[in-house]
């Protein structure tokens, strides 16, 4: 149980001096809450949250757990537990020892230690692997043996490094909507790394995107989708993507791409923007003045849904339809979109515009 | 379970491999050539030090005996060279696995200045020929009263394979990934406490090569003991054998049979202790050299 919180910490890397690996985070963490910081590889996701673990120091600034700096203290003082992307577990420890290492550390009875990790090796179904080595554990079994080392501590935060981007796609899903469960019946606050926007919307409380060491937005999932602060957030949460296109303000309205006529509903001083509409916020319709006709690509049948993309000037754009809808290649389609919820971003800096 | 296929391109492979009968008949000979160059010197030793008239080839022994095991130990107190050797041998090999295991560890996961340097140099230090040092350091020892002692050459021998032993130890450690340790020190433990409970298990293999390799370095090694021992009673084996050949009235009537008696001794222990090894020595040589 613990707040977290980042106080304009700064860290460079040796060699690097042309940026910094994280660049003046400042991030509070609520206690209980699972955040996830999210952004592409090299973002200082990673770094961010060893400088919580105490594996790295700070250039500048300071991290605090519940009020009290942990920048001066060894990894060891700092009572949070990290499951690694490789797990880290002991390869000469059985999962049971693996499991029972922090406990021994803390001097523990062997007795109250037994009571412990059979607990937890309970609460995540490791009963008849606890006397294997973690060379004869497959990759999911090997996952769920950091997460009980992790646990059985009871520590005040949960650090978490892409703990499942080693799992096959089927378990990986299956794993984050167990670990999500476990977060909230623990009620520990997580601090979690990926780079997949999709476990950061399912699992985040918040994300915080991070992008060349820096805070681009911080939200719950809900705000990233719908009101992204930039071009880069917008297009990297959501799947398929956000579409972005190249628009003119002419007579009150906005053309995208040159051809699409748009409704805009307030006033926009540049003349050129980027105008981001979701696909699921742009329907096909029947032919109408205010639709636009565009040609079929191809379609992408999901089962549950259709991808349609189209051809719209020289860009590409992908409509969420119903899943009977299969437009053949090459046939026309008409365009609507909801003008409420389209994003315009200033083409030169990619901010959203107001 | 093998599929067919794989069996059938084993086969294939098996079947390009050979070659004719004659390049067999020539590859066998040549082995045996070689064979028998480098057993020749241990099937003496054996046959001699149970002739009870040995000489200096190699025969079946004209009687068999222990007589010559015997008098090693009669006459020239050969028991406690043995002593003498194993204790600095152990010893020597007990200081290194400590010292390189920190050295090691150090020059593999600390950010220190001149890292570069250091790892270097300690390189260059094993490039030196140890004959070049011998008159410094007989004059160190005999000023810190460290001659005849044990003391003595145990810190040597175990100064002398330093170098190499800690370049090998930098290389397991390198291989040690280094999120064990992390974990470790988040679970709770200190620096040190990590090292010991986790890397050097893990390392272990790494270890085992050091402690073998130091051991018989120690064991083997006769300049030092020369240059710092002139007690009889501090002799190890080797100044023993040369001093068999000595007393004995120089190189004319040497005994042959107490000789290879002393030689056979002296190898079991070299030999135990490579069949108890072996397989950590393999694997962790091959480690090794991949982590370089």
């Amino acid at each position: 149980m613990a707040r977290v919180e980042y106080d304009d910490v700064t860290k460079q890397f040796l060699g690097q001096q042309d940026r910094a690996a994280v660049d003046h985070l400042t991030l509070d963490v609520a206690d209980g809450e699972l955040l996830v910081l999210l952004g592409p590889s090299g973002c200082g996701k990673t770094t961010a949250l060893r400088m919580l673990a105490g594996l790295e120091y700070p250039d500048s600034g300071d991290i605090r757990i519940d009020r009290r700096s942990v920048v001066g203290l060894e990894p060891k003082d700092r009572d949070v537990a990290l499951v690694f992307q490789s797990y880290a577990l002991y390869p000469h420890m059985s999962a049971r020892d693996n499991i029972g290492y922090p406990l021994k550390v803390k001097r523990m009875t062997q007795a109250e230690r037994d009571r412990r990790v059979a607990r937890v090796a309970e609460m995540l179904s490791l009963g008849t692997l606890l006397d294997r080595r973690p060379a004869r554990l497959s990759g999911g079994e090997q996952q769920r043996v950091a997460l009980a080392r992790a646990i059985v501590r009871e520590p005040r935060v949960f650090l978490m490094d892409e703990p499942l981007s080693n799992l096959d796609a089927k378990l990986r899903t299956h794993t984050r909507t167990e670990l999500k469960a476990l977060q909230r019946q623990l009620a520990t606050t997580t601090i979690f790394v990926t780079h997949d926007q999709a476990e950061a919307m399912t699992l985040a409380d918040r994300i915080a995107v991070l992008d060349r060491g820096r805070l681009l937005q911080l939200g719950t999932p809900d705000e990233l989708y719908n009101r992204p602060v930039s071009l880069f957030v917008a297009q990297f949460i959501g799947s398929p993507p956000m579409n972005i296109l190249a628009a003119q303000v002419r007579d009150g309205a906005l053309v995208a791409e040159g051809v699409w006529r748009l409704p805009l509903r307030r006033r926009v001083d540049a003349a050129d923007v980027s105008v981001g509409i979701r696909p699921e916020a742009i329907a096909l319709s029947e032919p109408a003045s205010d639709a636009q006709p565009a040609e079929v690509l191809v379609s992408e049948p999901l089962g549950s849904e259709t991808i349609v993309n189209v051809k719209l000037g020289n860009a590409l754009v992908k409509v969420r339809a119903a899943p009977h809808v299969r437009p053949d290649a090459g046939a026309t389609v008409h365009l609507r979109a909801d003008p409420a919820r389209m994003t315009l971003f200033d083409t030169k800096t990619g901010a959203a515009l107001p | 379970m093998t599929s067919r296929a794989e069996t059938a391109g084993r086969q294939a492979v098996t079947r390009r491999r050979e070659g004719t009968w004659i390049e067999a008949v020539l590859a066998h000979l040549v082995f045996a050539a070689v064979i028998v160059f480098f057993l020749a010197p241990f099937v003496w030793l054996v046959t001699a030090a149970f002739d009870a008239d040995a000489q200096a080839y190699i025969r079946w022994p004209s009687q068999l005996t222990l007589d010559n095991f015997a008098r090693v130990f009669t006459e020239h107190d050969f028991g406690r060279a043995l002593g003498n050797s194993a204790l600095v041998a152990g010893l020597t090999m007990l200081l290194d696995v400590v010292a390189v295991s920190l050295a090691g560890y150090s020059l593999s996961r600390m950010d220190l200045r001149f890292k570069s340097a250091i790892t270097y140099g300690v390189l260059l230090l094993q490039t030196m020929p140890l004959s070049a040092t011998m008159v410094p350091i007989y004059g160190l020892a005999r000023a810190v009263g460290l001659r005849n002692s044990y003391l003595g050459l145990i810190l040597i021998h175990a100064a002398i394979e330093l170098p190499f032993l800690i370049w090998l130890m930098k290389g397991f450690f390198d291989s040690v990934p280094r999120y064990l340790e992390e974990a470790a020190w988040l679970d709770g433990r200190s620096k040190l406490r990590a090292l010991v409970e986790v890397v050097l298990p893990v390392a272990r293999n790494g270890i085992g090569v050091v402690a073998g390799l130091s051991f018989l370095a120690a064991w083997a090694e006769v300049l030092m003991v020369i240059i710092l021992v002139d007690r009889q009673d501090m002799f190890t084996v080797p100044l023993a054998f040369y001093q068999v050949l000595r007393t004995r009235g120089g190189y004319t009537e040497v005994q042959y049979g107490m000789v290879a008696a002393m030689g056979v001794l002296y190898l079991v222990p070299v030999m135990v202790i490579f069949f108890a090894t072996r397989r950590m020595m393999v694997r962790g040589l091959l480690s090794s050299a991949r982590g370089l």
